[in-house]
């Protein structure tokens, strides 16, 4: 690979030794944060699911998944790293090499990210940089490229913040989702992308090999939305443990991540069988939409939830960190290349219920998506989660709740930052809401 | 168990024994106690007759004897419908935090916003303003009705309201203009979070900051509707743990 411009743009020279400092203190206390989140997990529900050890072994940032994409990676194989889930995974399986989510999740490192952009910026943005600024994230620092969907105006700027560190190759979504124009340029850009995944690997994509990826990838849907579909009944895994086994498919190993859910469901029905429920089966059931929440730090919100009094339960998501990364499978009619590119288009962006978009009915999908998801849960709430500096969420919001309204479920707008100091706050808020929930369902 | 005071009301057979309250101060455990105490006196009876205690407020889980808790906004939905029976909204504005419920008939939550995040839409905004014009946080409300027009402030936060009074005071602005000032301020805040909500009377105003005329008459004059204010309305959040107390001793989990 070829050495990026020695001039950096925006990222400061920081003296190594600073570097280490701040890496190892904010690494120390994630890990400590890592354990903490999981013991508290294992105490909210007494019999979690013994399945659910895998996962919390690769959500550890620092251990066995890092060494294992070390290892492929000392023999040769490169790593794709991606921010918003357009990144097409199909074509980087294709070509041998590995695919991470690299968004950040540590409240500490977007201090850091003060230094370059103001505050008002989005905090999983300010965050990443931090996180590159110390080499804090195993994942990003891995990857040899990185794929950014310039889905917002954080994201737009951070390609080209991150490009100081890393080839990063820019995708454009269309802003208007339904016209013919719009799948045509995304098609485009899905294969301009198929031709850096090529040159950086130095594999070609075949039609044999890119059928595989999909089907690899079609088998992961399937799990996942076996999964989801246990989370609809009566509660046989708490939302947070869920949350968390759909949050690692963004950088485990994808066959291995798909017998492992599969396994977990196996789990799961035993369960439901059983009625070894994971909570009382009154407990009031909510969904969450909003920005996406990432592992480990920005865990607040389904912890609150489930940990409140009264509790509630996370019976499913609107989010992209959750149960949107799978959810859609790549649909083919014929195995030719021509057919198998145009699916992955179509599924990358007719499929995205991202707050970017917009049509002649506004953002009617992600609404729709949404009640389907209330419906289909038997939600009694949904909060809508807000991080400062999200715009396209926090405008959003005014469409959504009216449409919530329309059908009577409530909806509790809920705003934070990457922080750990208003979690009291959060708590009154979040407990006011379920103790209204809870109040609704047992007249 | 509010931000400043600590409030305990006590019921029997459905009516209003006993109101005390006390600073909450560095030890809102002993505050509460010795409010307690002091409700007890004045209702004549034991603390074994008291059959359920409930808590409430953002010192909740510091409140003595309490067989449990309920969300502010849960209290003041009671307490409101309690109050006046026709109110469907309940505006709190306390110390620190101002809160909006939408309810039923029965006192049930419905919806509900809070503040965000900031003072400048609840009491201590009064403070530090009545402060910064050196006159008491009492005589803050009728001063400010002497005014014959209102200037605007524009204030985002406790700090640059304060920075944005100075500026009216270096104005020459008279005091009952400034005083005014403040008040419409807050009102602009408090009277958008029952417009996020929807208005939907009557609209019945608890918390400290009730027991201020000023506020009242910028508020009522923002939303363009009467408003309902209860006699003690500081007591509400107590009233409405108590009432919820009283509903769940009878066996309900209401």
């Amino acid at each position: 690979m070829k050495k990026q411009n020695a001039e950096k743009k925006y990222l400061p020279e920081m003296p190594q030794k600073e570097i280490d400092e701040l890496n190892n203190s904010i690494r120390v206390s994630s890990e400590k944060i890592m354990a903490d989140n999981i013991a508290r997990m294992k105490k909210t529900d007494a019999k979690r699911p013994a399945a659910m050890q895998y996962f919390d072994e690769i959500a550890n940032f620092f251990g066995q998944r890092e060494k294992e994409i070390q290892a492929e990676k000392a023999k040769g194989k490169k790593v794709i790293g991606y921010f918003c889930i357009f990144a097409p995974i199909e074509l980087i399986l294709a070509a041998d090499a590995i695919p991470v989510r690299v968004n950040s999740g540590w409240y500490d490192s977007a201090k850091l990210g003060d230094r370059i952009v103001p505050v008002e910026v989005c905090p999983v943005i300010r965050s990443t940089i931090g996180a590159k600024m110390i080499g804090l994230s195993p994942y990003l620092e891995l990857s040899d490229a990185v794929i950014s969907t310039l889905t917002c105006d954080g994201m737009t700027k951070l390609s080209e913040i991150l490009s100081d560190a890393k080839p990063v190759w820019t995708m454009t979504p269309p802003r208007v989702k339904d016209s013919a124009q719009s799948l045509q340029l995304w098609k485009e850009e899905i294969k301009a992308i198929k031709t850096q995944i090529e040159k950086l690997t130095g594999n070609k994509i075949t039609a044999k090999k890119l059928k595989a990826a999909i089907e690899s990838m079609q088998k992961a849907s399937k799990a996942f939305r076996r999964l989801q579909d246990l989370r609809k009944g009566n509660p046989v895994i708490m939302g947070r443990d869920a949350m968390l086994a759909n949050q690692v498919a963004m950088y485990d190993n994808i066959e291995r991540w798909t017998q492992k859910i599969e396994a977990l469901c196996d789990e799961l029905e035993k369960r439901r069988d059983q009625k070894a429920w994971a909570c009382s089966p009154d407990t009031p059931r909510v969904v969450v939409t909003g920005t996406p929440m990432f592992w480990p730090d920005n865990w607040k919100l389904p912890t609150l939830v489930e940990e409140a009094t009264p509790q509630g339960l996370l019976v499913g998501d609107e989010l992209c960190s959750s149960d949107r990364i799978l959810y859609d499978p790549v649909g083919i009619d014929e195995w030719t290349m021509d057919d198998m590119i145009n699916g992955i288009a179509e599924r990358y962006l007719m499929a995205s219920t991202c707050p970017c978009f917009t049509s002649k009915d506004g953002n009617e999908d992600r609404v729709n998506w949404l009640i389907t998801k209330v419906k289909e849960t038997k939600a009694s709430g949904v909060i809508y989660y807000v991080i400062r500096g999200c715009m396209l969420y926090a405008m959003e919001y005014a469409r959504v709740k009216r449409a919530l309204d329309k059908l009577n479920i409530p909806v509790y707008y809920l705003d934070t930052d990457y922080t750990r100091e208003d979690v009291g706050q959060m708590k009154t808020r979040i407990e006011a809401f379920l103790e209204m929930l809870a109040a609704r369902v047992d007249f | 168990m509010g931000i400043q005071t600590v409030k305990i009301v006590i019921l029997k057979d459905g009516a209003v024994a006993a109101r005390a309250k006390e600073f909450s101060g560095f030890e809102p455990t002993k505050a509460a106690e010795q409010a307690f105490a002091e409700a007890l006196k004045t209702a004549q009876i034991s603390k074994q007759e008291v059959s359920q205690v409930l808590a409430t407020g953002s010192g909740m889980d510091m409140a003595p004897y309490s067989n449990g808790t309920v969300s502010m906004m849960g209290a003041d939905a009671k307490a409101g419908v309690f109050l006046f029976p026709s109110a469907r909204t309940i505006v709190d504005v306390g110390a620190e935090e101002a809160i909006a419920v939408k309810c039923d008939e029965r006192g049930i939550m419905l919806d509900f916003v809070v503040n965000e995040r900031c003072a400048a839409g609840a009491g201590t905004f009064i403070e530090a303003m009545a402060r910064a014009l050196e006159v008491k946080l009492e005589d803050m409300g009728p001063l400010s009705l002497k005014a014959e027009r209102a200037s605007p402030i524009n204030a985002s936060c406790v700090i640059f309201g304060e920075s944005d009074v100075v500026s009216l005071i270096h104005r020459q602005e008279s005091k009952p203009e400034i005083a005014r000032a403040v008040f419409d301020s807050m009102a602009d805040r408090v009277s958008s979070m029952i417009h996020r909500l929807g208005i939907n009377p009557d609209i019945a105003l608890v918390g400290g900051v009730a027991k201020d005329v000023g506020f009242i008459e910028s508020l009522k004059r923002k939303l363009g509707i009467t408003i309902l204010v209860p006699e003690y309305p500081e007591y509400s959040g107590a009233l409405g743990a108590a009432l919820t107390a009283a509903s769940r001793a009878k066996g309900g989990q209401k």
